[in-house]
């Protein structure tokens, strides 16, 4: 019966019990039984070669995302079931080397050696073997059991490049598969060499040998030998340990020395430093040279370039035109710059526009033309989505209230909606990010945009791409959180989360355009205001980055820029949509739950206070609060205790979403327009703008806070942050009020 | 046959690698993308200011300043 029920199942369901067989026999013997036994596959490639394309396509969808222990980076797990069997496949970091010299290559060699995968799939980049080729030789030279997929092989044909696979396969002795993501082709034939390699009918039985001369080869006898009885030889093949010595390996030396071979580490170094002297240049220069000298010889008879006459620019199409084009513009040293700029600002004004109507719907109520700035509000996707939990919350609301009672109802509607609505409104912006950005990312585009900012950045301890996050933190901070992936290297990357919170997001100029247009008549001073208060948070965002690399980080270069131009192509759909639902997932499952609990807690603050629920406003905990803070609120900004608590009420307010801080103000005062109920607070000139720097600096919403989490995995860094940018907020609004009131003072 | 830094090579020039005199992370990073002692590199973009790009082994990769001010070169013909 159980036999008939096996077959009756639909190949997806055959996956998952087998899966929780294999679970259950794992956790019950304690290993894997030897039948159902799934096959590991370690998937490395260097960067560009396609990666995540074939990934996705062989495994459909991640199965499982978590850290690199110690690490921020990512390990990525998909399975596939082919032919009964069930292959899981681990995504290693894209590198081009395993010299161990970045937290990346450590990753993937310590993987290699220590978990012992089936089998390495190495990916060559068809359009580049010369170059991509280098990592498949370091990893053939650590174990045999290796598969090479040639990526990109649709587009080799068009490039005039012809790979003679099977002589590669037989110089290699092992399988060497062309593929297509994209396409679509060459992955049954993949997963069937995968197969073979596991079960050992189609690999090599050694690493392979690369003769590195004469010279070099006696060198490396020798320090086999002086090894032979080190117990890492017992880890490592140890040839390959050998010539990593000799290369200079901190990670092996580090291993040796936690062993107490000292003496080991000590004769390989004299060995290496001795010959180093004899060349007058370090020993891996040697290695590599002579690696890539093997790797010329291999692909000699194997890759065959014809020459394509270089067309003239009549005979290309329109599209290979405009890409000419514009790589010729985004090159250019004087209008690169500009182009560059120019464009970006369009594409993220046009995204951002879609989603809530900004920035146009701020220019144009600022113009006068309200009424448009509304219509595009609202048909903006936030603003339908906000109609939509709106008429949800009413529609619940007296159903509710009638089987809940009141306390639950409240809870639900001024609780967990918004909280859900919050998350769901962030989540058309970050697609929407998301895929211009992988657009960029696939198209080549991006790296040669980064290129123009780099020497702007540079100054404030940034990279050229930093203008990503930078640009799309002036619409939204959390989107630019995330894109701090966009950094070079882990130490850019933590300045981009700490600096970006600082630009002012679009929810802060509608609250500055509120006070601002309600306390200054004059359209120059208003226009003055809102200027500096930019030039001030844009400052305070640069030195922050910069101030962190010297101090925290000790670095005092900038991020050198080495990366790497792949040719502009047209990006494929499918790749797109990948990159940006991986994206949004991850938002929706790290950062969604902070958010909703968060939101429950706020809800808390600001119905209950020591009295219980449904108590007035000014009683709840929310305003115990926010008085706790009048005195320096009022200290501060020369305001009385009456109106100091309401600011602190409304700050507290705007901590969970901007914008909040008018309705709450108003809210304060019975409901009255926001124009009023701002005027009512009786801010001066310089108290106003020095509040509005405050408001401006003094922290990210609290999504965003929940996304720095996400991105840091950090709790200390994350509170450092927060209590980073009060003192911030307090240190610089206080510098603008005494420097205002002594002008006012000066000269009144 | 001339000896100078990456940086003052003009574009559409190709050259050969000499030495790399820079940190230890790029040196490594470099090396395994192909840029080592004897390789040829075309310069494809130099304005002199800014970022360059060059060409090794059929990939375009950019390089700030800094570092192609570090790679001794030999122009050739």
């Amino acid at each position: 019966m159980l036999r008939r029920f096996w077959l009756k199942c639909s190949s997806k369901w055959k996956c998952l019990l087998n899966v929780v067989y294999v679970k259950l026999m794992v956790v019950t013997t304690g290993k894997n039984s030897g039948r159902e036994r799934e096959i590991v596959v370690g998937v490395i490639g260097q960067p560009n070669v396609g990666k995540s394309t074939l990934f996705n396509v062989l495994t459909g969808e991640i199965s499982h995302v978590a850290n690199w222990p110690g690490t921020t980076v990512e390990r990525k797990e998909g399975v596939r079931e082919y032919k009964g069997k069930i292959i899981r496949f681990v995504d290693l970091p894209g590198i081009y080397g395993l010299s161990a010299s970045t937290t990346e290559e450590v990753i993937a060699r310590k993987y290699i050696v220590e978990e012992k995968p089936d089998l390495v799939l190495v990916l060559v980049d068809s359009t580049a073997v010369e170059r991509t080729m280098y990592l498949a030789i370091q990893v053939l030279e650590l174990t045999p059991k290796v598969v090479i997929a040639l990526t990109k092989s649709d587009l080799t044909h068009s490039l005039g490049i012809h790979i003679h696979v099977d002589r590669l396969e037989s110089k290699l002795s092992v399988p060497v598969v062309p593929v297509s993501a994209i396409k679509g082709y060459g992955l049954r034939e993949l997963l069937d060499a995968i197969i073979d390699v596991a079960e050992g009918r189609r690999c090599r039985r050694e690493p392979i040998r690369v003769n590195y001369g004469s010279f070099l080869e006696s060198t490396i006898s020798d320090v086999e030998r002086v090894l032979s009885k080190s117990a890492l030889s017992r880890k490592y093949p140890l040839r390959w340990l050998a010539i990593r010595l000799l290369e200079g390996d901190p990670e092996l030396e580090k291993e040796l020395e936690l062993l107490g071979e000292d003496e080991v580490v000590h004769g390989v170094r004299r060995i290496r430093e001795s010959l180093a002297r004899t060349y007058g240049r370090e020993l891996m220069e040697l290695f590599v040279a002579q690696r890539f000298k093997f790797i010329d010889s291999l692909l000699g008879d194997v890759v065959v370039r014809v020459e394509k006459k270089a067309r003239r620019y009549e005979e290309l199409s329109l599209t290979e035109l405009a890409t000419a084009l514009l790589d010729r513009l985004i090159q250019h040293p004087l209008m690169g710059p500009v182009v560059s700029f120019i464009s970006l600002l369009i594409l993220f004004s046009l995204i951002f526009a879609v989603n809530t109507g900004f920035p146009f719907n701020v220019l144009l109520s600022y113009l006068g033309f309200s009424e448009l700035a509304e219509l595009i509000e609202e048909y903006s996707i936030s603003g339908l989505l906000g109609l939509g939990f709106t008429y949800l919350s009413t529609l619940l609301e007296p159903l509710l209230k009638t089987c809940l009672g009141p306390q639950v109802t409240s809870l639900i509607v001024d609780g967990v909606i918004p909280g859900v609505g919050a998350i769901l409104s962030f989540l058309p912006l970050i697609m929407l990010i998301s895929l211009l950005i992988a657009t960029l990312e696939d198209s080549g585009l991006a790296p040669r945009f980064a290129i123009s900012f780099h020497n702007f950045f540079s100054r404030f301890g940034l990279s050229g791409r930093a203008i990503y996050p930078f640009m799309i933190g002036l619409g939204c901070n959390l989107p630019a959180v995330l894109a701090s992936r966009t950094a070079l290297e882990e130490e850019e990357r933590r300045q981009l989360i700490v600096s970006v919170p600082f630009i002012p997001c679009q929810a802060r100029l509608v609250v500055i355009l509120a006070f601002v247009t309600t306390y200054i008549k004059n359209p120059l001073g208003q226009a003055l205001a809102l200027l500096s208060l930019y030039a001030i948070s844009f400052l305070v965002a640069l030195l922050t980055s910069i101030l962190t690399r010297r101090v925290v980080y000790r670095r005092k270069e900038p991020p050198e820029l080495v990366i790497e131009l792949p040719p502009i192509h047209r990006p494929s759909g499918k790749v797109l949509w990948w990159l940006t639902w991986d994206y949004s997932k991850h938002f929706l499952r790290k950062a969604g739950i902070i958010i909703v609990g968060l939101s429950i807690v706020t809800w808390m603050l600001l119905s209950y206070g020591p009295e219980g629920y449904g108590v007035g406003i000014e009683k709840t905990y929310g305003a115990l609060l926010g008085k706790l803070l009048a005195p320096v609120i009022s200290v501060l900004y020369g305001l009385d205790a009456e109106k100091a608590w309401k600011v602190g009420f409304a700050l507290l307010h705007g901590f969970i979403a901007k914008e909040a801080f008018l309705e709450a103000t108003s809210l304060l005062y019975g409901g009255v327009s926001i124009d009023e109920a701002l005027r009512a607070l009786g801010f001066t000139l310089p108290s106003l703008m020095a509040f509005l720097v405050f408001f401006t600096l003094y922290v990210p919403c609290l999504p965003t806070i929940a996304v720095i989490y996400q991105e840091s995995r950090s709790v200390r860094l994350t509170l450092s942050v927060i209590l980073y940018m009060i003192g911030i907020g307090l240190v610089a609004s206080q510098l603008v009020y005494l420097v205002l009131a002594s002008l006012t003072f000066l000269y009144s | 046959m001339t000896t100078t830094a990456l940086d003052m090579v003009p574009p559409g020039t190709r050259c050969r690698v000499i030495a790399l005199d820079v940190g230890y992370g790029i040196n490594r990073r470099l090396m395994q993308m192909g840029l080592v002692p004897g390789s040829e590199v075309k310069v494809l973009d130099n304005s002199g200011r800014g970022p360059l790009v060059i060409e090794v082994r059929g990939v375009e990769i950019a390089l700030s300043r800094g570092i192609a001010k570090k790679i001794l070169v030999e122009v050739l013909k």
